[in-house]
């Protein structure tokens, strides 16, 4: 194989392999980006949903261990 | 594709049913032509008091949907020729930020009302009884498809693990941080599926791996996926959506 040849190959198969990574799940999902989807309002950034499980963690915890701890009790 | 209209549906069934039927649609139009009434005059801005009043619209009409979903109706189910392909991706993000789970070390946590609340892995889940449907997903935004979903009936895993069925919500949290919760009703309905395969295949990471929780009696947002964790209760859990004011019974 030629010089030239052996450098296309070499580019096609770079190339090829960018293409599948770039389309392969995975990716750090970029939190200060828009949401996608039709269910957002045009604020909404995708970090959003991490901060309100956090939120909604912090109120449920509790509330579900002292319920459990309760129903063990009886 | 078998599209079923509401006169295609109706049709055969007996005149109590149809009336039955259509009281409902009356009492699901009239729930919502009430709320209408209640913003007229007002801005539906950010105003915490119509967000309050909004929320306890919502919650109403949950309570109502739930008195009126029978437990023992079946969401229509296809051949296979009635597969969607491509099925859809759709998530608050894109394709390539799937969140990957690895499956070796994965462990479903149970918490809550459940008696048994050991984690369960992979491989003891696949070595549950395992059932299929085709049954289609319908999304909020107005689109729908048709897919197979493979797992356990979920009213089963629920009474392996001592769930306490008389609790009013099951909630699930998922490795991309996305929550919802459901009426229990719905939990134990016998198509509410635990999937691990879609098309015959270890679902894929875009479709929910390493679980989904298949709901055909609902909408789309309230079938989870990548499931980490699930809690039994009867403190109201929400869910991402349905606390930017999506509604959170959104079944039939």
């Amino acid at each position: 194989m030629k010089p030239l040849e052996i450098a296309a190959l070499a580019t096609f198969l770079a190339a090829s392999a960018g293409a599948s990574a770039a389309d392969a799940p995975g990716k750090p999902m970029k939190m200060d980006e828009p949401m996608h989807g039709e269910m957002k309002k045009e604020s909404m950034k995708k970090g959003d949903v991490k901060k309100a499980a956090k939120k909604k963690e912090r109120e449920m915890k509790p509330m579900i261990e002292k319920e459990a701890a309760g129903s063990t009790k009886k | 594709m078998k599209k079923r209209t509401m006169e295609t549906s109706l049709a055969g069934h007996s005149p109590g049913l149809v009336r039955s039927i259509e009281r409902r649609l009356f009492l699901k139009q009239g729930l919502s032509l009430g709320a209408l009434a209640l913003l007229s005059g007002c801005d539906p801005t950010d105003d915490e008091g119509v967000q309050s009043l909004l929320k306890g619209m919502s919650r109403w009409n949950d309570r109502a949907q739930g008195w009126l979903f029978n437990p023992n109706k079946l969401a229509p189910e296809y051949p296979e020729s009635a597969i969607t392909k491509p099925f859809p991706f759709n998530a608050f993000y894109s394709e390539e930020e799937v969140t990957l789970v690895d499956g070796k070390d994965y462990k479903l946590e149970l918490e809550g009302l459940i008696r048994e609340k050991k984690p369960w892995t992979l491989p003891e889940l696949y070595g549950l009884p395992q059932t299929s449907q085709i049954t289609r997903h319908i999304c909020v935004e107005g689109w729908s498809a048709i897919g197979k979903w493979s797992g356990v009936r979920f009213s089963d895993f629920l009474a392996r693990v001592g769930a306490d069925t008389s609790a009013k919500y099951i909630g699930f949290t998922c490795a991309d941080d996305y929550y919802t919760s459901i009426d229990m009703a719905t939990a134990l309905h016998p198509q509410t599926l635990l999937t691990f395969r879609f098309a015959d295949q270890v679902l894929p990471p875009k479709y929910g791996f390493p679980m989904k929780l298949r709901i055909p009696t609902k909408l789309g947002f309230k079938n989870p996926k990548h499931i980490m964790s699930m809690f039994v209760s009867n403190e109201f859990p929400g869910g991402y959506w349905e606390d930017q004011g999506y509604n959170w019974f959104s079944g039939s």
